[in-house]
């Protein structure tokens, strides 16, 4: 065999091979083109054996050309090796037939309690307002609990509080608490001004337990104290508040009203987030819903726990958690939170 | 307060309707907690007859009715109205009619022109009932009648809440005098006839002057009860009282136009000439007008004359001393009782009147003479008689302290830019005297107004006056700094938030629960927190543990038909140490039933069982450090004796958690032989706990581990804790992380023994372990389990 021989019969290889490879149907076509080809007798191995025959300057030739026309094959082989799998593959994977319409199985989820969840909104957006967490007793004293806030024994305000009276070895008359001002007289017995309070906890009240009142409910208290705090601070900062939690459109307004802990005190109304103002059952028509109590802390509870109020002024406000989460929850009875129906409690 | 719009009228002229006056008091700061309107706010609708009803030629549910008017004369009207029917009388307003505000004019009606109208009780505003249809009359009225003279005047009922700190708001003056502020109006203060008072009143001797600051009396001899003039009558009626004579109505009627609660006793069942104002005897017995007896402490205040009391002074007479039919001299007290002293004995008794209501709030040291006058005008014009001399005792006449401010001061307070004119526009209209001529305001409030005592008050009065929209929202100012939350604040949170994640549904419960619970859960009622005036049987005390009120949710639940079950509940407990309140923040938890509550086309998997417990536990205390957990030393009734593991916190138990106990399950009402529960006190994990330290993390294996399993025989009652305590504190030149893979007992086995089969990850953070290495590790591991839990190698 002659160098030019040798160079028909790898072109003339190179063309069947390659034709053949690229139309192998499958797997063990592929592995047959590749014994017939590349095999210990194969073509081309059968080829390269004349190059023994052959001078050095041939084999310059030959060889690398041989060399050449083996990988091209090899890599021909793999290319089509690695299509067909990849086909088989996405063959077997379309055969799968699974209806992925069926139900989840279920994961094992736990939710917050509704008033959790509303508490914590509502302190998340306080805190972002500045507002630091404190804390106080529940079975508080009536000292801290009524004649620190400017609510005298044998006062009709005192009265008007249904107070539960603790049975305790203390020589104090505990009672518990009845709103979380008790938060504020404690606060500010321990710390000078500037104070910005959030108090929010349970509670209690002997009330009966009915759609609208139960003896156990939740509180969050607001104070801020230092110089010169006023009414429109306190307009500005429950704007803010509403806004957080009802939306940007919110508005508020004052309407007078009587707190002893407070002078001024003011009613703090909303325009009614489901009417926008127009009126509506939930507002009973007024467009304004009654949100919270609040006021400009009386200069007696300033004096009180030790705070002077020719320098210092402060405001304060109560809201219930109850009240709102009801209201946006469209929940109207207050026993439900205390039921822990899973099937309400699942809802949030 | 009941107030009455026309009565109101009597001291002030006002110009409102019904809903604008609503308007002004919720403006105010008085809540209105609702309007009636009373009698006819009409004109031009008389008495007419159905004579004819014929079908609306193009409605099916109007009709064309013919009336009788009378006097021969008849009218065609359009009605819509469900119950007309021939025959009925009914109110007719003819074309010009006055409504309200609105006046009728023709109106054509699907094509026919209706000239009047048939009314309904709502059309006529004479009542809020929502009866649908026409107002049907009396059959006996007359044709022709004026309607209007069947119902009286135009009137309104509101019915106002109080605040307790504006006793003086208790009357109709009181709140005239208000109006007259906002509105700016004079007010027409009653002026009762003056009689020159014959023969001296009784003798008052004030014994108690801490109890009573005037006394203010008269006596009327010769009187002749009657009954009240129609007025009267009327308006108590319209206060929701049933008049009974003059002698009675009268005082009620003071009190309710001027606010000072009066007293009248029947002169003859007084003996001797002396009127005692007094401290109770301890122990000293009463019979009230209604018939039931005190026994009374020193602390009561008491009317009465040398040998007996006559009455529990401020809040109710004696059986002894009432008005009767026949009485012919009374004796009238108009006295100021101090409001604290009222307030306690009202309460300590349980008796309350309209009296002691105003009395205890503070009603108006300088009003009583003004009533008592006006109460004498009354009686005599009803009753006759002849009035006495009036005594006046009071020796130190009262005045408010008077306020020193600027205008500045209050705005200041406000937030607010009131003028200094509208100020002093304001403030002179409340004040009995004021001041503005300097720098320096002064202020002095007239007696009925003992709330204004300081700059505070006086800004909120500028600021109900003014307005309360008069009030922006400020600027914004600094922020005052940073205080991190209580850390058990935080930590309930985070524990709370990884429960709900792990299955657990937040439940919230009322904080009471009875003895028997108590018992049930071998708690002592000595060291709960007792209620002294708890609302019902079982809600004693104040909750010890979470676990009854969880176990009571899954009972509830389980009635409502919900029986996969996972609770937590996570708020402060309550017990007494050393008799002091103390209260912790715990949370508890409970499971019943499926781990999923939905069903699942495949099966929902294993119950739960204990291991699944531990798991959760792990899972919420895991990353504390210092936190264990121990087969329970000492196990509570409430738990099953062998299934309780404590919750150890630094070396201290700080919980417990297993299974409930089968009894403990049935008292609560729980239809589940198995629940398994948890409960721990945050307090001890807070020494473990900052929110401010982030906990510092260890480089993840560069090298793979080598793996061995190693499987031993132990005797049966060596506890797994044990060997993995051999494995953990065995000094190795390498790292050893264990698991055990494999527990089997059975007749395999020698008898008494176990067979306990760990997989061993060794490795070293430098390096990949020689064959030799892990070799060593593993036959000390082995030699240290045989020499110190007798364990051989499988």
């Amino acid at each position: 065999m002659n160098l030019q021989q040798f160079k028909e019969l790898c072109a003339q290889i190179e063309r069947e091979y390659t034709d053949k490879i690229a139309s192998a149907a499958d797997l063990n076509a592929v592995e047959e083109l590749r014994v017939a080809s590349l095999g210990r007798k194969g073509a081309l191995t059968e080829l390269l054996k004349n190059l023994k025959d052959f001078s050095i300057e041939e084999k310059k030739e030959a060889g690398p050309l041989g060399n050449a026309l083996k990988a091209a094959l090899t890599q021909a082989l793999e290319e089509k090796t690695a299509a067909l799998s990849a086909q088989a593959l996405n063959e077997e994977l379309n055969r799968v037939d699974l209806d992925l319409t069926l139900p989840a199985r279920p994961a094992a989820m736990g939710k917050r309690h509704p008033l959790s969840i509303a508490q914590k909104r509502m302190t998340d957006i306080l805190s972002k307002l500045g507002f630091t967490w404190a804390e106080g007793p529940w079975v508080e004293d009536e000292k801290h609990n009524f004649d620190m806030l400017n609510i005298p024994k044998h006062h009709p305000a005192r009265d008007a509080q249904d107070t539960f009276f603790a049975e305790t070895g203390s020589p104090l008359s505990l009672v518990l608490r009845t709103h979380t001002s008790n938060v504020q007289s404690r606060f500010m017995e321990k710390h000078k001004p500037p104070i910005r309070i959030m108090a929010p906890g349970r509670v209690f009240r002997n009330d009966s337990l009915d759609a609208t009142h139960s003896p156990v409910f939740h509180q969050i208290e607001g104070l801020y104290v230092d110089k010169n705090v006023s009414m429109a601070d306190l307009k500005r900062d429950l704007t803010a508040f509403m806004k957080g939690l009802l939306g940007d459109k919110t508005e508020i307004r004052f309407r007078p009203s009587f707190f002893p802990f407070t002078e001024p005190s003011a009613e703090v109304d909303v325009k009614c987030v489901f009417c926008e103002g127009k009126g509506c059952p939930i507002c009973k028509g007024t467009g304004w819903i009654e949100m919270l109590g609040s006021g400009v802390v009386n200069p007696h509870v300033l004096k009180n726990c030790g705070i002077d109020p020719e320098i210092y002024s402060g405001y304060a406000f109560g809201m219930g958690v109850e009240r709102l989460a009801m209201m946006m929850m469209d929940i109207n009875d207050i026993r439900t939170f205390y039921e822990n129906d899973l099937r309400i409690l699942n809802q949030f | 307060m009941k107030i009455l719009q026309s009565w109101l009228q009597d001291f002030i002229d006002i110009d409102l309707t019904p809903e604008e006056l609503a308007q002004k008091f919720t403006e105010l700061g008085i809540e209105v907690a609702s309007v009636e309107k009373k009698g006819a706010d009409f004109e031009g609708v008389t008495v007419a007859q159905i004579t004819h009803i014929e079908n609306h030629p193009n409605s099916d549910h109007l009709h064309l009715v013919d009336l009788d008017l009378g006097g021969g004369k008849s009218q065609r009207v359009v009605c819509g109205a469900p119950n007309v029917a021939v025959g009925q009388k009914v109110p007719l307003a003819h074309v010009g009619a006055r409504l309200g505000k609105v006046v009728l004019t023709p109106a054509k009606i699907r094509g026919v022109v209706s000239e009047g109208m048939i009314c309904s009780s709502d059309e006529l505003g004479l009542s809020n009932t929502r009866a649908r249809g026409i107002l049907v009359l009396d059959d006996n009225i007359p044709l022709g009648t004026d309607v209007r003279t069947l119902y009286g005047k135009a009137d309104a009922l509101f019915d106002l809440e109080i605040t307790s700190n504006r006793p003086d708001l208790l009357s109709h003056l009181g709140v005239a005098r208000e109006l007259a502020v906002l509105l700016n109006k004079p007010v027409k203060m009653p002026k009762p006839q003056e009689f020159a008072g014959e023969g001296e009143s009784l003798q008052v001797d004030i014994r108690a002057p801490q109890g009573c600051q005037r006394y203010t009396s008269r006596l009327i001899r010769g009187v002749k009860n009657a009954e009240s003039p129609d007025f009267i009558k009327e308006r108590l009626s319209a206060m929701g009282l049933n008049p009974k004579n003059a002698l009675v109505d009268v005082t009620n009627y003071v009190m309710f136009e001027l606010g000072q609660p009066l007293h009248a006793f029947d002169r003859n069942e007084i003996d001797g000439d002396t009127v005692v104002v007094r401290w109770a005897e301890k122990g000293e017995k009463f019979i009230l007008l209604d018939g039931r007896e005190l026994t009374l402490d020193e602390h009561a205040l008491m009317i009465g004359d040398e040998h007996k009391a006559t009455a529990l002074a401020g809040i109710m007479g004696g059986q002894n001393s009432g008005i009767k039919e026949n009485t012919t001299d009374i004796f009238i007290e108009s006295a100021y009782f101090d409001a604290p002293t009222i307030n306690k004995t009202s309460k300590k008794y349980g008796v309350s009147s309209d009296s002691s209501q105003r009395f205890e709030r503070g009603a108006d040291i300088g009003m009583t003479q003004l009533a008592l006058k006006r109460a004498t005008e009354l009686f005599v014009a009803a009753c006759g008689g002849t009035p006495s001399q009036i005594s006046d005792v009071y020796p130190q006449p009262y005045e408010n302290p008077v306020v020193s401010f600027t205008p500045a001061q209050i705005n200041g307070i406000l937030g607010t830019g009131i003028e200094e004119e509208k100020l002093k526009d304001i403030f002179s209209r409340l004040a009995l005297h004021f001041d503005a001529s300097g720098d320096v305001w002064s202020f002095q409030a007239p007696t009925h107004r003992r709330d204004l005592n300081h700059r505070w008050d006086l800004a909120e009065e500028a600021a109900r006056f003014a307005g309360f929209d008069c009030i922006p929202a400020g600027q914004s100012r600094a922020f005052v700094g940073f205080t991190e939350n209580p850390k058990g604040v935080d930590l309930l949170e985070i524990l709370g938030d990884r429960l709900a994640g792990l299955g657990f549904y937040e439940c919230k419960n009322i904080d009471f629960l009875g003895e028997k619970e108590l018992q049930a859960f071998g708690f002592s009622t000595k060291n709960a927190v007792k209620i002294k005036n708890a609302m019902a049987k079982g809600w004693d005390y104040l909750r010890p543990t979470l676990l009854p009120s969880l176990l009571k949710n899954i009972a509830f639940n389980q009635s409502r038909g919900n029986h996969d079950l996972a609770f937590f509940e996570a708020t402060r407990t309550f017990s007494l140490i050393k008799g002091f309140p103390a209260e912790t923040y715990t949370i508890s938890g409970v499971q019943c039933g499926q781990r999923v509550s939905v069903p699942f086309f495949k099966g929902n998997g294993d119950k739960p069982d204990f291991y699944f417990l531990k798991g959760i536990l792990q899972a919420v205390l895991g990353s504390f450090e210092g936190v264990s957990f121990i087969p329970a030393k000492e196990t509570p009734v409430y738990m099953h004796p062998k299934i309780c593991m404590d919750i150890i916190v630094n070396g201290k138990k700080a919980g417990l958690f297993g299974a409930i106990h089968p009894l403990t399950l049935k008292h609560c009402g729980v239809k589940e032989s198995e629940v398994w529960a948890f409960e721990f006190a945050v307090k001890p994990l807070e020494k473990n706990f900052s929110a401010q330290q982030f906990k510092p993390a260890k480089p993840a294996p560069t090298f793979p581990p080598s793996l061995r399993d190693l499987s031993v025989l132990v005797d049966k009652d060596v506890p797994y804790a044990r060997l993995a305590e051999i494995v953990r504190q065995t000094a190795l030149p390498v790292s050893v992380h264990f698991d055990l893979i494999d527990l089997y007992e059975g007749d395999r086995l020698p008898a008494g023994k176990k067979s306990v089969t760990f997989t061993l990850a060794f490795s070293a953070p430098d390096r990949t372990l020689k064959d030799t290495e892990t070799e060593a590790a593993f036959n000390t591991l082995l030699e240290k389990l045989r020499t110190q839990a007798g364990a051989e190698l499988r």
